[in-house]
């Protein structure tokens, strides 16, 4: 295996930005969407007006981000151990959710949050490891 | 729900993961040729364009289907794409790498039918 650049290069330095990004992008696309949902009856299924807010923009930027970062990653970690890593969005996204937009976890979710924790622990540890080894 | 959109989240999930497949494929390649060659072109192209094909065909199924519901199937692609990137790219799968998937597929789900 070959190394793996270290300081802003680190690919799992990448990779948790590139999940933040992932993050950052649905909430700013959620609260675009929200602020943008009475423009037009005609058009609103299609997702199109959601352009005319600003904050939609800046979700889709942070999108692209997440794309180029992603990209990044598929470089250097192994597809199989970068997309099980990459699912932290799926407790990160409920987080913000539930921090910034105070929208409410059910119990069930909660323990649903704790298992993908828990699946991600035994992903990135051994590949840890294996980053300590070169 | 039928079996014209069951085939639609089928090959929703199908293209995300060849899309994966192919943008790994495509940024493995840079590594020792560098930008500058077919296959990075060809694959980040076409990769893209299966990424764009999943998302406007979930997109269609978010308008007739709760997130909630489609949710659970988003949840499987983490096994689809480990079991396809050990027979296809062969990436070398440990047991704690496969436990961990299923374990994060599991939470997935339960987080989407909550």
């Amino acid at each position: 295996m070959r190394t793996s650049p270290t300081g802003f290069g680190n690919p799992w330095l990448q990779l948790a930005l590139s999940t933040l990004c992932v993050t950052a992008s649905e909430m700013f696309l959620k609260t675009g969407a929200m602020a943008t949902a009475q423009i037009s009856q005609q058009w609103g299924w299609t997702g199109v007006t959601g352009l005319a807010s600003g904050l939609v923009w800046i979700g889709i930027v942070f999108r692209i981000l997440s794309f180029v970062t992603w990209l990044y990653v598929l470089k250097h970690l192994p597809l199989s151990v970068a997309f099980p890593a990459s699912q932290v969005v799926h407790v990160l996204v409920p987080l913000s959710s539930w921090w910034i937009l105070g929208e409410f976890i059910s119990p069930l979710r909660w323990s649903g949050i704790a298992l993908v924790l828990a699946g991600l622990a035994l992903v990135a540890k051994p590949a840890a490891r294996l980053e300590e080894k070169l | 729900m039928n079996w014209f959109s069951l085939l639609l989240i089928f090959i929703a999930l199908l293209t995300f993961v060849i899309a994966q497949l192919l943008l790994k494929h495509a940024m493995e390649s840079t590594v020792t040729r560098g930008f500058g060659q077919r296959t990075f072109g060809k694959n980040i192209a076409l990769g893209t364009f299966l990424m764009a094909i999943s998302f406007f065909l979930t997109l269609g199924l978010l308008q007739k289907f709760d997130l909630s519901y489609l949710y659970p199937f988003e949840g499987l692609t983490v096994i689809f794409i480990i079991v396809a990137a050990a027979i296809l790219l062969r990436e070398k799968l440990t047991a704690k790498l496969i436990i961990g998937s299923l374990l994060i597929s599991a939470g997935v789900v339960l987080v989407a039918i909550s």
